[in-house]
């Protein structure tokens, strides 16, 4: 697909606001989310998808992350989610979406 | 409306794939290639050890291209970025089948609703042909502006400007996770042949 649109002016790059709109909850957890993020990448790829799926390793990690979350995240959107996901509905809604998918897989 | 859809084979397993595609966004080394991406933060995971399913969702807030004067006035976040560019929180959930070798992955913005809405489905399937060492990827993503009778032009064009900046996104996201593909098969002859 080629788009023919192009404008000149918006091709200038400002310099990034950084991370401007969850800012606290980024400055507040970062060491937090690094470590998490670690962890769970390392579990993932060693153990999760090569059938070692029998033990979560990274719980710890994510309490930690997660609490400061809560006390830091300010976008009330992202928030509602963070607390949301704690309950039932929220799964209900994501399970609906994971399995409209399952369907149609076969074109080649 | 506008739907995309792509497909991608990825010349790794399935494993190596998955892994690369969860760490696109949070890879010190992918910052320039998606410096559209502002922040990620993981909201909510979910592991069940007896089925061997993964549950997660990821907010990605997202440097939207410049836009149009007339809607940059109408949004405070955008009013107040020198470039005109609009800040995007956008939700990602997956879900991840490690018995069935399934990962389902669907981004949907939750800011800027009011406006447009864009869904971004992906799955990721053992190959075929090659299961044990190809991974099929496929990707749908639909964009729908809201009806604002008296911004239907502009928001046409913002339709448009979306389209094109998801469209070159993803192509970048491709690249990335085949180099994180990369790095990871390197990284796991490199710890094979140390460990003899």
């Amino acid at each position: 697909m080629v788009f023919g649109r192009s404008k000149s002016s918006s091709s200038t790059v400002s310099p990034p606001p950084a991370a401007a709109a969850s800012s606290a909850a980024a400055a507040a957890c970062s060491e937090l989310r690094a470590a998490y993020h670690e962890c769970f990448n390392r579990w993932y790829a060693e153990k999760f998808a090569k059938g070692q799926w029998h033990k979560d390793d990274c719980v710890g990690e994510w309490h930690k992350y997660r609490a400061c979350l809560e006390e830091h995240l300010e976008d009330k959107n992202l928030r509602q989610i963070l607390l949301e996901s704690e309950t039932s509905a929220y799964y209900a809604q994501f399970d609906a979406d994971s399995s409209s998918r399952k369907g149609g897989t076969s074109t080649k | 409306m506008v739907v995309y859809t792509q497909e991608h084979v990825y010349r790794h397993p399935w494993d190596r794939v998955t892994a690369a595609a969860w760490r696109k966004f949070t890879d010190p080394a992918s910052r320039t290639a998606l410096s559209h991406v502002a922040d990620v933060h993981t909201l909510h995971r979910r592991v069940d050890p007896e089925a061997g399913r993964l549950q997660a969702a990821r907010s990605i807030t997202v440097r939207s291209p410049p836009l149009p004067f007339i809607l940059r006035r109408l949004l405070p976040a955008a009013a107040s970025s020198p470039s005109g560019a609009a800040l995007c929180h956008c939700v990602e959930t997956s879900l991840v089948d490690a018995p069935r070798r399934a990962m389902d992955v669907v981004v949907r913005n939750v800011s800027l609703r009011g406006l447009i809405e864009v869904e971004e489905r992906s799955t990721y399937r053992p190959h075929p042909e090659r299961p044990e060492e190809w991974t099929q990827f496929r990707q749908e993503t639909t964009i729908r502006c809201r009806p604002l009778s008296a911004l239907a032009a502009v928001a046409e064009k913002v339709e448009t400007r979306c389209a094109e900046r998801f469209l070159q996104n993803s192509a970048k996201g491709r690249e990335v996770v085949e180099r994180i593909c990369r790095y990871l098969e390197a990284e796991a002859a490199g710890a094979a042949s140390s460990a003899i």
